[in-house]
Parts: C-alpha cells; sequence; structure tokens
C-alpha cells in the first residue's frame, strides 16, 4: 500500500511482473480513493490496454473489500466502510451475495454509523464504524489487488469511469 | 527518421501529436476544457485532471488513427512532466510511461516550458542557436536566452502575475468571460488606448523583472469607475501591457548580444498587437523576428513531441520513475526574483 507516489512506481512495479506484466485483460480499481490514485491507475490501465490491444475492466474498490471479507467471514452481508476526504468516509452495503444494496455515499462518520446495515464490517475505518456503533464485527481491510478473482463478474464494469465518490471542491462563484 | 509522439495535460487543453525529426506534425488533437472551467471564471484543477483523465486515452488513439500510424511505429515517447497542475501532468505523464515501457521505448519526460521554448524551431528549420525567447502565457512571463537543447538562461521574470494572467483577468473585470485573452483583444481593436491612464509597473526599473499586478488593480478602478467604456479600457490596458513588455526586453538587450533571432512564444504570442510591437522592436535592433504559428503558441502537443525529438536526437531519454514537477525552472541557476516565488 502506497500513500503517495503511484505515479513514480506504478509502471516501474508492473515492468517487473513476467513478461512485464503483459495480459490481454487489465483489471483497475475504479475507488473510490484519493483522486489522483484512482486517475493514475486508470490512466495506466488505459495505456497499456492501448499498446497491448487489450480490454479494460474496472472494479470498485469496495465491492473488492466486500468479496475479501466474505471470503474471509462467509457469505453474509457487509458493511464496507474506507478513508474519504474531508473527514467523511465512504460508506457501502452489500447484500448476503456480495451485490450493492445501494450506491456508494461519502458520509459523516455518524451519518455513516446510522447508514451501516451488516454486523459484518470491512475496511480501513470498520474498527472506527464498530466502535461508533457499539457493535458489529470488523475486518480492517485493504484492497489487494491479487484478490481480484474474487470478484462475481456482476460488479465488473467494462467500460471504466472512476468512481470519485465526492464531486470537485470547486463552487461557480456568485 | 524519428517518429515522436507528444502527451500535454499541465493545464487546461488535453493534447496529443505524432511529430517527425524531420519538422512534420503528422497529426495533432487538443481537446479544449473550456466550456467545463467557464462557470467558475477560471480552470478549477480537479475538473481538468478529470477530463484530462477521461480524453487522454481515446485521443491518442485518435491522434494515432488520424496519422495512419500504430504505436509500433513510434519511436520514442514524449510526455510533459511539469510545470504545471500537478493532477493533470500526472495523467499525462503516467500515460506516456505506461505507452512506453508497454511498447519498449524511451520515454521522454518533457519540461512544458521547453517545449514553448524549442516550438520556434519546429516551426523555422533556420531558427539557430542562441535565440531571444519572449515566453508569454497565462502561467508564465519570461525573457530567456536559448543556448542550446537543455540550456537556457532566465533573464527576467514577472514578479506577481504572468502576462496571460493578466489579460484573463482583465477580461474578468471586464465581464468578457473566460478564457479572456483573446476577446481582450478584440474589445482593444475597437477602443482608444489613450483614454484611460493606466501605469506601466516597473518601466525603466533597474531590475530586469515583470509586474502586472498594479496594472490589473487599476484596471479593476478604471472599470469601477464608471468613467469609461470597455473598449478603451481593454485597449488602454493592451497598450500598457506592450509597453511593459518592449521596456523589459530593451532591458535585456546587453543580455542577449549575439541572439540570432527574437522569438516569441506562448499562449499571449497569439495577440496581434503584440506580434506587431515585437516585430519593430526586433527591426529597430537589427533582429530578425519570429513567432511560430498560432496553433504552436497555446498549449499543444506538437511542442512537446518536438522537444522530445531535440532531446531524442541528442541520446536523452527518462526513466520510468521520473516525478511530476509543479515547479520546474528552465535556468536552475536563475536568481530568484523578488516576490517571484512559484513563477520563477
Amino acid at each position: 500500500m502506497l500513500g503517495r507516489g503511484h505515479a513514480e512506481h506504478l509502471i516501474p512495479m508492473i515492468a517487473r511482473l513476467p513478461h512485464q506484466g503483459r495480459a490481454d485483460r487489465i483489471a483497475v480499481s475504479l475507488g473510490p480513493g484519493s483522486f489522483t490514485g484512482v486517475r493514475i491507475g486508470l490512466a495506466a490501465a488505459r495505456a497499456l490496454a492501448l499498446a497491448w490491444g487489450a480490454d479494460v475492466i474496472g472494479y470498485p474498490t469496495l465491492a473488492l473489500i466486500a468479496a475479501m471479507a466474505r471470503n474471509e467471514a462467509g457469505d453474509q452481508p457487509v458493511t464496507v466502510v474506507m478513508t474519504g476526504g474531508h473527514g467523511e468516509w465512504f460508506l457501502q452495503n452489500f447484500d448476503a451475495f456480495g451485490e450493492p444494496d445501494a450506491p456508494l455515499a461519502s458520509l459523516r462518520p455518524q451519518d455513516a454509523s446510522n447508514t451501516a446495515n451488516a454486523t459484518l464490517v470491512a475496511g480501513s475505518q470498520a474498527e472506527a464504524l464498530c466502535a461508533l456503533r457499539k457493535k458489529g464485527h470488523a475486518l480492517p481491510l485493504l484492497p489487494d489487488a491479487r484478490q481480484f478473482p474474487l470478484l462475481a463478474e456482476g460488479v465488473l464494469v467494462p467500460e471504466p469511469a472512476p468512481l470519485y465518490g465526492r464531486p470537485p471542491d470547486a463552487k461557480i462563484p456568485d | 527518421m524519428a517518429l515522436i509522439l507528444g502527451i500535454e495535460s499541465s493545464c487546461d487543453e488535453t493534447a496529443a501529436a505524432l511529430v517527425t525529426s524531420e519538422r512534420e506534425i503528422l497529426a495533432q488533437r487538443i481537446a479544449s476544457q473550456d466550456d467545463a472551467h467557464r462557470p467558475y471564471g477560471g480552470v478549477v484543477p480537479e475538473i481538468a485532471a478529470r477530463a484530462h483523465a477521461e480524453r487522454l486515452a481515446p485521443l491518442i488513439q485518435a491522434t494515432l488513427a488520424d496519422a495512419g500510424r500504430s504505436l509500433d511505429d513510434v519511436d520514442a515517447i514524449a510526455a510533459t512532466a511539469g510545470p504545471g497542475l500537478i493532477g493533470g501532468v500526472m495523467v499525462g505523464l503516467v500515460t506516456g510511461k505506461a505507452l512506453a515501457m508497454a511498447g519498449n521505448k524511451p520515454l521522454i519526460a518533457v519540461n512544458h516550458l521547453e517545449g514553448h521554448a524549442l516550438s520556434p524551431r519546429l516551426a523555422d528549420p533556420a531558427l539557430q542557436f542562441p535565440y531571444a525567447l519572449l515566453l508569454v502565457s497565462g502561467g508564465h512571463c519570461q525573457i530567456l536566452r536559448v543556448e542550446g537543447v537543455g540550456q537556457y538562461r532566465r533573464l527576467a521574470t514577472t514578479i506577481d502575475d504572468a502576462l496571460g494572467e493578466a489579460f484573463d483577468k482583465t477580461a474578468k473585470i471586464l465581464g468578457l468571460g473566460y478564457p479572456g485573452g483573446p476577446k481582450v483583444e478584440k474589445l482593444a481593436a475597437t477602443g482608444d488606448a489613450k483614454a484611460v491612464r493606466l501605469p506601466r509597473p516597473l518601466l525603466g526599473s533597474s531590475e530586469p523583472h515583470f509586474s502586472f499586478a498594479g496594472l490589473k488593480s487599476a484596471v479593476l478602478r478604471a472599470k469601477e469607475s464608471g468613467d469609461h467604456r470597455d473598449q478603451d479600457i481593454a485597449a488602454s490596458f493592451q497598450e500598457a501591457a506592450i509597453d511593459c513588455v518592449i521596456d523589459r526586453l530593451k532591458h535585456s538587450l546587453p543580455e542577449l548580444e549575439g541572439a540570432t533571432a527574437l522569438v516569441v512564444a506562448g499562449g499571449v504570442a497569439a495577440n496581434q498587437a503584440m506580434r506587431g510591437a515585437l516585430e519593430q522592436f526586433a527591426e529597430t535592433n537589427g533582429m530578425p523576428f519570429t513567432a511560430p504559428p498560432l496553433q504552436l503558441c497555446t498549449d499543444n502537443a506538437a511542442m512537446i513531441a518536438w522537444a522530445g525529438a531535440e532531446r531524442h536526437a541528442d541520446g536523452q531519454s527518462d526513466p520510468l520513475d521520473f516525478t511530476a514537477r509543479p515547479r520546474w525552472p528552465l535556468d536552475p541557476n536563475a536568481e530568484p526574483a523578488r516576490g517571484a516565488g512559484v513563477k520563477a
């Protein structure tokens, strides 16, 4: 996991894979996460696809965490909660089949606590959310691209676009 | 002959171009984001970065298709690596790195300012080093002595606003909308340049630099006074700005000894009144004057590809972990100008 430095490390990391990572299908995380990080991943995937004549598919980061949680704790509903921007958390509830219950939301912690509906909670803010709700089972998981095969085909996005989860901060002047 | 793919994404234009070492632009595409930024009255970095991410890969594909080439035909990938809005720069640079890695081609991380500085050589094969360069855009305002590829001496810079920024702010004050430079020029053509008394900051000053903040404030006061017609304010502003540029060039003349030509580049080089004044100044001082065609003056990828071609011919390339640079002076040895901070 990198806090910063995706733009420097990502391509050299791929270059060190067998056959320089050459593939027919490239899966890329769509976010949400750091706006810049999401863009770097997607820009790299699209450029590699262009060079290799490969397909690009995207996957929502929270769906990957949900799949990782279900893999670890068994098939059951799971709430995924990750650090967002401006003190908010990205939250999404998934049902027992790994399908999202509702669209992704960026919420203040208290609103996130009220929106979370599963006993099993996964993600970077899982422990904080369980502490706030005073219940639940926390799995503090971070997204891991190696776990991609756990994802159901249904959550994959064939024409990937970033899931920023928040609009840009700019306000139209009066 | 080498074929270079250029990528530009440092401000609000997403651009790709294919240029040969023989100065032929095989194809180039520019996707402007003006519509996305107009409601905000200026470029919003996060909106720009999102738009670059969305548009760049299809734009490159279309540019290759326009030229009837594939990535296999390309000899090197040149991408802007700064200076500029870092979110957009990173999208372009990582795209360039991925194409270079996947295609086993050299990456050339181009300084956007070097793109502007060398663009006159793309348009004019006869232009020899050293030459005098006036670089005037929305982000920069400098006088440079261009000694060779990668060799620049910065003689003057702005201590506050860039010249293009002053045009855009004047446009905003006059309610002309964004981007405003060309609109100020158009309005100025119908006005009286002597009608409004405006200051010429640093005119005759012993330091070599530019300053436009005071001029912009005077434009605001002139507008708020309600005493002047907008076209007269625009014309008077444009004349004051040109007077400042010519005065500063005069100040730098001793340092420009031996220059083969005076060259203007950057978005403000599209201003015809400015070109006319520069041409006259050059003639008076016995220098040829040259300006790249308008499409090479504003931000574009052909100039990035060309800077890549010049560096490629010189055997240069950059590593895949090259860090994008929001600030990247062409002349790292230039003395910092008073107050210039980020624009040095």
